[in-house]
Order: structure tokens, then sequence, then C-alpha cells
């Protein structure tokens, strides 16, 4: 994977994750779980993949919904639908 | 001063609420308006409970639910029932949402979860019976939470699935599922009773194209009952059926002429080159935008036309040209010259004898709609693109002649002004106000309420803003508990004269004391004022008085910032005064022993 690309995508995910969960402190990295962010529970963690969806102009399988166990992995979906 | 700018701020997020329809700038929105709460100074007519519950996910709606209300003026509490709670918290009077005893239950539901479905093999006639089922399901489930809590219902229909295994022959088996699910719609709207308000997501999801409505992923992850591209407009749909249960429903649509109604300027080229009608695409559009803007007439909306013109010129297309839809006839206010819109518009309201929240403004150009917005932001001004072939759905998306229900007078209402119109005439022409008022040959009709009439006395009990003592505002359900309580007198009163019928126009209801008739509220159709039904009312309700054994009528007076002209209301009629509050809510009684009637030249045709 491109690095360059990973670091964008986490730039614009980064900005998502403030907007949607209304927390400007929220400073993603690969490692960040659910657990690690008091806002990102199950309800909103829906309107960030939605909010992610529109703004990539991607669209998740119902198993990629359900499943992302870190920022990192939501990374690298991204940059492979993008591509 | 600075509550004016904080008033303003209120007034644009309201306007960016209303032209917003993405669901990631509405809920930048809802945020901005949850953070600044405090320092907003909304401006709400009426607080209501609300209860959200359904067979679906209601998570993502109570913010945004609060948001659109307010942009109506309607301030909530919301409760939410546990997902998928619904039979239970309809069924039994000691549910969660039973004792929150709501004004209001939202009810969502989904397609997909219909209690009986039948198979390719089930016979037409026994699919009919299923369907029948099921719809009596729904209705009795609502009957039964309306029964325990006695709140208004607003219940989602069902979209069309996304799938069609039956390929084309859907249409012609009974049994197929989504031929299925339109017959349940048929039924529920069928046999739907008045305190239930269907949420038509059947047309709003065939609208948006039921792929783009549903989204399949996320209902099976969590049960979305929308997709979140088209939340907005599901919300905004349900808070317009909401606002027009607590008389928020607009009333006149005010209309520019060129390039709204036609297109081309008539007074540059002329009546035989404006573009309306066969012929041209864009001709048609706005035959067709005529067409939709004659339904509204036809249930009840006033037509206004307010128009920077000469007036003759204004006029000549709507008698000139043969494929006009609108006629003159059609408009119970026409306003062309030069003078800025917003002065004309106010003109046209204070003509009409309406508030400025009643009125919807129609233009095509951007400069007239900024400057409308600006000077007069109660007034909706709706967002127009530059194709008439949008503006019927441009007008829609606002829901903004919503009612909960058609009544005899709507369908008479542009007619009723009119005659107005023709009484105002004639009043210039006989010498005194009383040769006038005999002249009109006022007949009237007084009665105790009854079913055939609930309808408009529910609508003028919420719509009626000026002339109305305490602004009691009740639902249909209220208001047929009324009808049936011994305890209480209530009446309408019904009046005709030389130039039509003006259907139902007064209410009065009260509750029977041991010595005494307490008013309760006594509100009249501004359409009427200074026709001496007040006089009248008053001789009836103190002859009602006399024949129960009764002394005195007991009546109060709660300000409001439209009601001013009932001030004196009881004084004038001779009531005196027991009681001020420093609120200026006033008290009063009429003594009926003493009491001589009014004189007024009405005919009671009955009562």
């Amino acid at each position: 994977m491109n690095e360059m690309q990973h670091d964008d995508v986490l730039k614009k995910l980064n900005s998502i994750f403030q907007e949607v969960l209304g927390n400007e402190e929220i400073e993603l990295r690969d490692e960040t779980t659910a657990a690690d962010i008091e806002e990102w529970d199950s309800l909103t963690n829906i309107r960030i993949l939605v909010q992610i969806e529109q703004d990539f102009n991607i669209s998740f399988s119902s198993a990629e919904i359900a499943d992302i166990p870190n920022v990192g992995e939501l990374v690298r979906l991204i940059v492979a639908r993008i591509n | 001063m600075n509550t004016e700018i904080e008033g303003n701020r209120w007034h644009e997020l309201r306007l960016a609420g209303q032209l917003t329809s993405d669901y990631s700038g509405f809920f930048r929105l809802c945020r901005q308006r949850a953070r600044q709460l405090k320092e907003l100074d909304i401006r709400r007519r009426k607080y209501i409970r609300l209860a959200l519950l359904g067979s679906a996910n209601t998570d993502f709606l109570a913010d945004m639910l609060e948001f659109s209300l307010d942009i109506h003026g309607i301030g909530c509490e919301i409760i939410e029932a546990p997902f998928n709670t619904y039979a239970y918290q309809m069924l039994n009077a000691d549910s969660l949402v039973a004792k929150f005893r709501p004004d209001v239950a939202v009810f969502v539901g989904a397609a997909l979860n219909q209690p009986e479905w039948p198979d390719i093999n089930t016979p037409d006639e026994e699919v009919e019976i299923m369907a029948g089922r099921v719809a009596g399901y729904w209705l009795d489930l609502c009957r039964a939470l309306h029964d325990n809590t006695g709140c208004e219902i607003v219940f989602d229909n069902f979209s069309q699935l996304s799938w069609k295994p039956n390929g084309n022959l859907s249409a012609r088996h009974a049994a197929d599922h989504n031929n299925y699910l339109t017959r349940i719609n048929c039924l529920i709207g069928r046999n739907a009773p008045p305190y239930l308000h269907i949420n038509d997501v059947a047309w709003m999801s065939s609208y948006h194209g039921v792929s783009n409505w549903f989204d399949t992923r996320y209902w099976h992850h969590a049960k979305l009952p929308v997709s979140f591209g088209c939340i907005v407009p599901y919300v905004r749909n349900i808070s317009g059926i909401i606002a027009a249960l607590y008389g928020g429903s607009r009333k006149v649509l005010v209309l520019d002429l060129d390039n709204t109604l036609w297109g081309g300027v008539v007074g540059d080229d002329g009546v035989d080159s404006i573009r309306i009608g066969h012929g041209s695409p864009e001709g048609e559009a706005f035959l067709y935008f005529q067409r939709y803007i004659l339904q509204l007439k036809n249930r009840g909306v006033l037509l206004a036309v307010c128009s920077k013109n000469d007036d003759s010129g204004a006029r000549a297309p709507f008698t000139d040209h043969p494929e006009m839809i609108l006629g003159l006839d059609d408009f119970a206010c026409f306003v062309a010259n030069w003078e800025p819109k917003p002065d004309n518009l106010v003109t046209i309201a204070e003509q009409l004898n309406l508030g400025l929240d009643s009125f919807v403004f129609v233009d095509d150009n951007p400069a007239e709609r900024e400057l409308m917005r600006r000077q007069l932001p109660d007034v909706l001004t709706i967002e127009l693109g530059d194709d008439p072939a949008g503006f019927p759905a441009q007008i829609d998306e606002q829901s903004p002649f919503e009612v909960v229900s058609l009544s005899r007078e709507d369908a008479m209402r542009t007619n009723q002004y009119r005659e107005n119109q023709l009484r105002e005439s004639l009043r210039t022409a006989v010498s005194s106000y009383n040769d006038y008022l005999v002249s009109l040959e006022q007949r009237a009709i007084i009665r105790c309420f009854d079913e055939s009439r609930l309808d408009r006395i529910t609508q003028l009990i919420n719509k009626t803003n000026q002339f109305n003592l305490t602004t009691r505002r009740k639902t249909r359900a209220e208001v047929e508990r009324l009808m049936q309580d011994e305890k209480y007198l209530s009446v309408y009163i019904q009046l005709a004269d030389r130039f039509g019928d003006n259907g139902v126009i007064a209410v009065v209801f009260g509750c029977w004391g041991d010595d005494c008739l307490e008013v309760d509220d006594w509100l009249m159709s501004c359409r009427v004022l200074k026709r001496d039904i007040e006089k009248l009312t008053c001789n009836y309700l103190a002859e009602q008085v006399a024949r129960k054994g009764r002394r005195y009528i007991y009546g109060n007076y709660i300000p409001t910032d439209r009601n001013g002209m009932v001030v004196d209301h009881y004084p004038d009629l001779g009531f005196e005064q027991v009681r001020k509050h420093e609120n200026g809510e006033t008290r009063w009684r009429l003594d009926v022993a003493t009491y001589v009637p009014a004189v007024h030249s009405i005919a009671i045709e009955e009562s």
C-alpha cells in the first residue's frame, strides 16, 4: 500500500471522526479501537460509516459494516475500495 | 438589541434547516442547535410530549425530529421505547410509553415486519383476508395505544421491497409480497380512524426510489427504517404532520407571475408571446405547475398574486391567453404594482386577515426571495430551482400545506373569501354599518357539536388565533369527548348570508357549574368579524343558562401575541370584571337574571 494514500485517508478519517463524534481532540492512530474513544459506540459507528461512504464515495459490504477491529483496518479497507 | 441578534440567529438556523436535505448537513445543524440551545431565541407556540416507537430502530430520529419540529415552532419532550417493544408499549396501559402520556406517538414501521405473509400459491381470496387481518393488526395496536393514552398517532405505511422474485407477475398476483403490501396500505388508509395520521412512506419511497430509500445493509446491521440519504425528507414529513395537528399548516400560496406561472415577461413580450401550454417543454412545465396549484386551491389553499407589473398587464394572460389553467377567480387576492414585495405581502395579509406565518411565497427571482426572507422571516419562502418542471416538488418538500383532514369548508374557502370582497363592496354602498348588516340577510344555525362537523370544529379550534379568548387547542379525540360529555355545553354556529354559505364559523364550549356556566373557550373565524355573531352567541348562552336554572356565565381572557382584538370581548357584551392577573389574564361574569339580550339582525334558522 502506498504510504501517502494511507496517511491521506487517515487524515480525512480523523476529521470525519471529529465531526461526527463532536470531539475535536480525537487523534486517530492505526491501533485505535472503539474502546479508546468514549463517543465511539455501536450507534455513532453507523454515523461514521455512513459519513465515510458519502465522503469517499464508496460502499461497504454487510460483513464489513459489522466488523471493524481498529482504525488501521478501516483505512486499509477504504484504500482498497478507492483503488 | 441583543435579543434581536439572537432571534436572527435562530432565523438563520431555521432557514438553513428548511433548505438542507442532505443528512450530514442537516445533522451538523442539529448539533449547532443543541450546542446553542440556551442562546437561541427559538419561538415555540406549543410544547408536546412525543413518544417514538416502532418495529425498526428509532435511535437516529430523536435529535432530527426535535430540530425539525422547532422549525415549525413546536417544542417537544421525546421518549424512545426500547427497540421492537411496540406491541407491549401499545397494548399495556402501564407501559413506559403509556405512562409517559404522550400527546403524539410516532410509529416507525418497516415493510419487512408483517405478522403474516402469503406464499405464491395462496389463493387471491385468502390473501385478501390475510391482508385484512394484517391491516387490522396494525389498526388494533394503534387503537389500544390511543385508548390507553388519548394520543394522536403518526403511523408509517409501508414501502415496497427492494426485490421482486415474481418478476413482472407481481402486479397480477395478490400473493406477491409487493402486491400484498400495497393492499395492506390501502386497507389501513381506508380504515384509519381520525387520530391516526399516515406518514406516507409508500409514496416517499417510490418518489426517491426504493433502492435509495431503504439500505438493506443497514437494515440487516441495525434495523434502520430508512437510509441516511433519505432520512431528512422522512423526518421532515413527520414533523409536517405533527405541525398540522397543532394548527401549523399554512393557508395561502402567494405567487409571482413572470417566469413563475408562465415563461417570459408579459409586460415586455405581450400576452401572445409568453410561454404557457403545449408546444414547448417549458410551456408544458408551467401548465403542469398551474394544474398543481389549482389542486392546492381545490382542497382549500388560498391563492394570491404578488407581482411587479402594471395591474392590467398582469391580469391580461388570465383573461386573454387560451391555455392558462388558473383564472382570476381562483385568487383570493391580486396585487400587481411596483412596491416592494414584502410591503405588498403585508397588505395581502391584512386584506385576508391572516398572520404572516400563514403565508408561503413563491418567486423565481432569487433577489426577491432574499428580500422576503430578510424582511418577513415568518413567511415561508420556497427555494425554487431554475426549471419550472421542478417547482411542484420544491413546494411539496416543505409540506407547508399539510392538513390532517379535509372538511366541506376547505373546498369552499376561496369562494368565501371572494364573497367577503363582494360584502366589502356592498358595505361602501350602504349608508350605515347597521344597514349593511341588515342588507346581508344573515341566517345562523346554532347546534351542539355533532359528528358531521367534528373535523371542521377541530380545525377551527386549532387554527383560530385572533378571535380566540383562551386559545385552548384540542385534538379531534378531545373534541369528541367534549361532544359526549354531559357536563359540557359545546356548540358551534353556522352562518349564511345573501352572498353565500360561510359554513361553521364560531365555536364555544363551557362546563356546567352549580350556579353557572364556566366558558372554557370562545372563538370565531376572522372571516366574520363585526357581524354581531358574538351578540347572537351571548344571547344564546344566556338563554341556555337561564333554562338550566343557573344564574351566571363566567369567562376568561388569556392574552397571547395574536388575540389582542378580543381584549374587550366580555365587557363589550356586558360582563363585569371579577379578577385581573398581573400577566394580563382577566376573568369576567355575566348575571343572566339582569341580562338584556343584545340587539342584532341575524335570523336564527335553528337552535
